[in-house]
């Protein structure tokens, strides 16, 4: 998670000709740009104030205090400005500043992917763009290219920094669902208290955004304008449907046993599939353990897992399904089954965080809970579980981390969320369970409980005036008197301050 | 279960002083220093024989010509001398019994010079709050007794660090102890009252020493009246306070503040086809049970494991219990649990393995994971689940692929590295003895399952046969597998005969 940032307001400035045209009385707080330096049309840049509040998992009635980031938009067609979704997610309230006059507006967002780390805002006040010239975006880029950051001046004034591309390949970004295409460039940047997101440009077009900046080691990861264009494009459809996902994982058959083992004696070269997810894409098209992919569309997957793209060479085969294919796309794949050929068609198909079991990620949506008595039901997630801090996968109840990493094994059949009983707040009814907590829930009142919906489903029937709830783990059973549970509602609302008992998802 | 992990260090003290200044006597006349050379077996190179090792530690006569010390400070010994105050020699010496479970040895001197002048302490009872003890032995190695006093502080159970899984009581003194005192007599007017064994390092606590109580100390002795050591005795199930009104009526319990739930009831435990999960345990051996887990014993209020902490192996347990709330009472026949003594530390034994391809496979233990530092999700559950999810069930021993010893048959198989062993060939592996057997069947190749969604490791029969000699060459591997049952008994150096 990122920590809550506090950002200096930067101080307003203003660019000189352009301005000048567009506000023919200069504010007299503006200080005069020096001319020259940058047109503002050139810029194409607006500020983005972001107001957010995060949902508190551990209290999951209340959100956490609000904070301020300030970051940069590219302005593209239409009347959008693009930023990361890091900036905008639990947002509460988005701002939009000309750099050159400090004018501002609220603005909306329109479409949030999580997964590419992308959004799209539009100002409230349509002519607020009026006078930026959009940019427009360069798909070219190659190793070796060099592209500049735009950043701003607390004045306005237009920083640019070159560095140069490094790397072209497909990483993991920090929503932790899929990998994509990055840049990995080399760049002295300074990085800003206004860097949230930070336009990379080649040429006049954009050509990525930041993703990610060590500035120890002046290595900075972008999201590609490929990446970008996808989305854009995506976002043009009635209803934004998301990158697609095959729902298998591989492994590479560079060993020669493991190849002859899965019957390959041709050439080497594709990759060794160990497991398919039930109900996602490759498993409807038949996919199964132990197939061999060796090429997607035209493309040959070598024994890496890698094709050969025209503009890269050699790169991960994912990007063949992130950046290139979209939702609903069929795509034929070349597989190897003991040793026959075989074609399997794949209707693409995007894969929502409401379709895990552990949700990756919940942004924008407040948690669900059920409070029974002192008892605190919430639904395991991996935004809960990042509560815990950057070392979450350490610091968190480890048979939580491990249902969440495991969970496609642990729970094949899906459609369902783990219950859990997250901790006990003192009260009349919870005498002797105080130091009960993290117990994954399997039954209240005799009903399975797959998701807390089932267990306010459950406790409107108490077996004989009390709640019995099981657990997976010690102490296997507790049980709360009903009435008891009911009475000590008021009390806990008002001790505890809990606007409401329940939300249901 | 929580296992607590502190920094230990062992102590031992001895009484140097003369008789008349002695409240305790002539201490010298009963105290011993005892020199171990141990060998530490390497988890990571298991055909080694290990790092050889030196340790300093005290002991005490007692009757029957017995020196009495922890089981830390003889573990893993290859070769033990004791000295005694005022005598110049040193006295080879053997291991008679070692109970890891309670950090108790017992050690014999074969040569009669020895035994001359030497006199038997007697054991006293538990001595009682802010009543002040003295602790005798050798810390930091000095070969001067030397004496420290201070008053007993607590007595509770308290994790015994030397297995790292045993709870048993232990008594809280201030006397200052340090490496060296272990194995110590702690006295008070003249009788021992405790064996000095661990305490915090400084940095964590100072004043905060432990000895060992006579009642543990008994038990040990009595158990090995037989001949034989057979460890503690343990119920194998986890329960719970019954505190909450509700919870009490619901069980339909009567409102006397007793009784407690029964939570996990381990399989291969002593109620393991007798307990159910949700028993209510009313009573233990006609002891009634509090709803806080307490009972009245001896005249004392104790934790209900202390009824049991002092029988033996075969006795029995009377337990009355509500069982969907029908009165009933059940026998239990003692004996321990060894599902979890993976999770503890073992001594006296030597690594098992099997080495296989260049690949390296161990059954899991807690000295395997700190010698390997495994990380590993599933491992680290597999470890610590193994006993509350009765993993064991299924897997009594987890085989982890814990090496890869590099050459052209494995060169992509690192990655398996921390993998479980599921299958081989299609058969189930439960213990390293089956995964033994797997590879010895004839077959073209073996494909090896991990458990979970990895792909298969496979490696071809003839290729894992030419490469054999030029592995164990290569890494000096001198030979290719250690199945030994598990520990003995008795460690084997008590078979060496001192002449």
């Amino acid at each position: 998670m990122r920590a809550p940032v506090l950002v200096l307001i930067a101080i307003l400035a203003g660019v000189g000709p352009i301005q000048a045209k567009k506000q023919p009385v200069p504010s007299p707080k503006l200080p005069a740009m020096s001319q020259g330096v940058v047109q503002a049309k050139e810029v194409s840049l607006v500020r983005v104030n972001v107001t957010g509040q995060p949902f508190d998992y551990f209290r999951p009635w209340q959100k956490k205090a609000p904070f301020t980031k300030r970051a940069l938009g590219a302005v593209l067609p239409h009347g959008h400005v693009l930023v990361t979704a890091d900036l905008v997610s639990n947002q509460n309230y988005v701002e939009l500043e000309r750099a050159e006059s400090g004018e501002k507006t609220a603005a909306n967002v329109v479409v949030i992917d999580y997964e590419a780390n992308l959004a799209l805002l539009e100002p409230t006040d349509r002519k607020f763009l009026d006078g930026l010239q959009p940019l427009e975006l360069a798909l070219d880029t190659v190793v070796g290219d060099r592209l500049a950051a735009w950043q701003l001046e607390s004045t306005g004034t237009l920083v640019v920094t070159e560095g140069l591309v490094t790397t072209v390949g497909v990483t993991m970004y920090p929503a932790e669902v899929s990998e994509f295409l990055t840049y990995r460039l080399s760049i002295p940047m300074q990085y800003r208290d206004n860097s949230y997101t930070v336009p990379l440009v080649k040429g006049q077009k954009l050509a990525a955004l930041l993703l990610r900046f060590d500035p120890r080691t002046q290595v900075l990861d972008a999201i590609p304008a490929p990446i970008i264009a996808h989305f854009l494009k995506d976002a043009e459809s009635q209803k934004y449907q998301g990158f697609p996902s095959l729902g298998i994982s591989f492994f590479p058959t560079r060993d020669p046993q493991l190849r002859n083992y899965a019957g390959e004696t041709g050439k080497a070269g594709g990759v060794y599939i160990t497991s398919v997810e039930p109900g996602l894409p490759a498993a409807k098209a038949g996919m199964k353990t132990g197939d061999i992919i060796t090429a997607i569309g035209d493309h040959e997957i070598d024994e890496n897992g890698n094709y050969v793209d025209s503009l890269y060479g050699k790169i991960e085969f994912s990007n063949l399904l992130g950046a290139k294919a979209y939702v609903g796309d069929s795509v034929p794949l070349q597989v190897q089954r003991e040793g026959k050929p075989l074609t399997l068609n794949v209707k693409l198909e995007h894969r929502a965080t409401e379709d895990y079991v552990v949700p990756p990620y919940n942004l924008d949506q407040p948690p669900s809970y059920y409070v029974l008595g002192g008892l605190i039901f919430q639904e395991l997630s991996r935004q809960y579980l990042k509560e815990w801090g950057a070392n979450w996968q350490k610091d968190a109840p480890q048979d939580f981390v491990y249902l969440d990493r495991f969970q496609s094994e642990l729970f094949p059949e899906g459609h369902q969320r783990v219950v859990i009983l997250s901790q006990v707040l003192p009260a009349n009814s919870t005498i002797g369970y105080d130091d009960f907590s993290y117990l994954v829930v399997k039954k209240v009142n005799g009903k399975e409980v797959k998701s807390v919906g089932d267990l306010a489903e459950a406790v409107k029937t108490p077996v004989n005036g009390f709640h019995v709830i099981e657990t997976l783990d010690d102490p296997k059973q507790l049980e709360i008197d009903a009435t008891e549970a009911a009475a000590d509602a008021e009390a806990l609302q008002k001790n505890y301050g809990l606007p409401a008992l329940q939300r249901l998802p | 279960m929580h296992r607590l992990r502190f920094l230990v260090c062992a102590l031992a003290l001895f009484l140097a002083a003369e008789a008349d200044a002695q409240p305790n006597g002539q201490i010298q006349s009963s105290l011993v220093r005892i020199t171990s050379t141990e060998v530490e077996p390497d988890y990571r190179a298991p055909w080694n024989s290990g790092s050889i090792g030196r340790g300093v530690g005290a002991g005490f006569v007692i009757d029957g010509q017995r020196i009495l010390t922890n089981a830390h400070v003889v573990s893993n010994s290859r070769y033990l001398t004791v000295e005694r105050e005022g005598d110049p020699n040193k006295y080879s010496a053997t291991v008679l019994f070692v109970a890891h479970d309670c950090d108790l040895a017992l050690i014999q001197v074969s040569a009669p010079n020895f035994w001359k002048g030497m006199k038997p302490l007697n054991f006293g009872g538990i001595p009682s709050l802010e009543s002040v003890v003295s602790a005798y032995g050798y810390p930091i190695g000095g070969e001067r007794m030397s004496v420290t006093t201070g008053i007993v502080s607590r007595v509770d159970f308290n994790l015994y660090t030397h297995s790292a899984i045993d709870q048993h009581l232990a008594i809280q003194i201030s006397a200052q102890i340090n490496p060296g005192n272990s194995g110590g007599p702690v006295l008070q007017n003249g009788k021992v009252v405790g064996v000095a064994f661990q305490g915090y390092s400084g940095d964590i606590a100072q004043g905060v020493a432990y000895m060992i109580p006579t009642p543990v100390i008994r038990r040990f002795l009595k158990d090995i009246e037989d001949g034989h050591y057979d460890r503690y005795v343990d119920l194998g199930m986890t329960y719970f306070k019954l505190q909450n009104p509700a919870q009490r009526h619901y069980l339909g319990l009567k409102e006397d503040d007793r009784g407690v739930l029964v939570g996990t009831v381990i399989e291969a435990g002593p109620c393991g086809k007798v307990l159910q999960t949700g028993d209510v345990l009313l009573a233990i051996d006609g002891h009634p049970i509090a709803s806080d887990a307490f009972v009245e014993y001896e005249g004392e209020r104790v934790q209900m494991p202390e009824v049991v902490e002092r029988k033996f192996k075969g006795d029995k347990v009377r337990l009355d219990l509500l069982r969907n709330q029908q009165p009933m009472n059940v026998e239990i026949t003692l004996g321990s649990v060894w599902p979890y003594f993976m999770q503890g530390h073992s001594y006296d034994v030597r690594p098992r393995y099997v080495v296989f391809g260049g690949l390296l496979f161990q059954p899991m233990s807690l000295d395997l994971l700190e010698a390997y530092r495994i990380s590993d999700l599933r491992v680290r559950h597999f470890f610590d689940f193994f006993v509350s999810e009765q993993i064991y069930l299924q897997h009594p021993e987890v085989i982890i692929l814990t090496n890869v010893l590099p050459d052209p048959i494995n060169s992509y198989l690192m990655s398996y590295r921390s993998g479980i062993v599921d299958q081989i060939n299609g058969r189930k592996i439960g213990t390293l003895q089956d995964l033994a057997r797997a590879f010895e069947q004839p077959a073209d190749r073996y494909v090896v399952n991990m458990v979970g969604d990895g792909p298969p490791l496979v490696l071809d029969a003839k290729q894992v046969e030419e490469a054999r000699e030029r592995i164990k060459r290569r890494y000096n591997v001198l030979s290719e597998q250690n199945l030994d049952e598990q520990p003995p008994a008795r460690p084997a150096v008590a078979a060496q005969s001192n002449p």
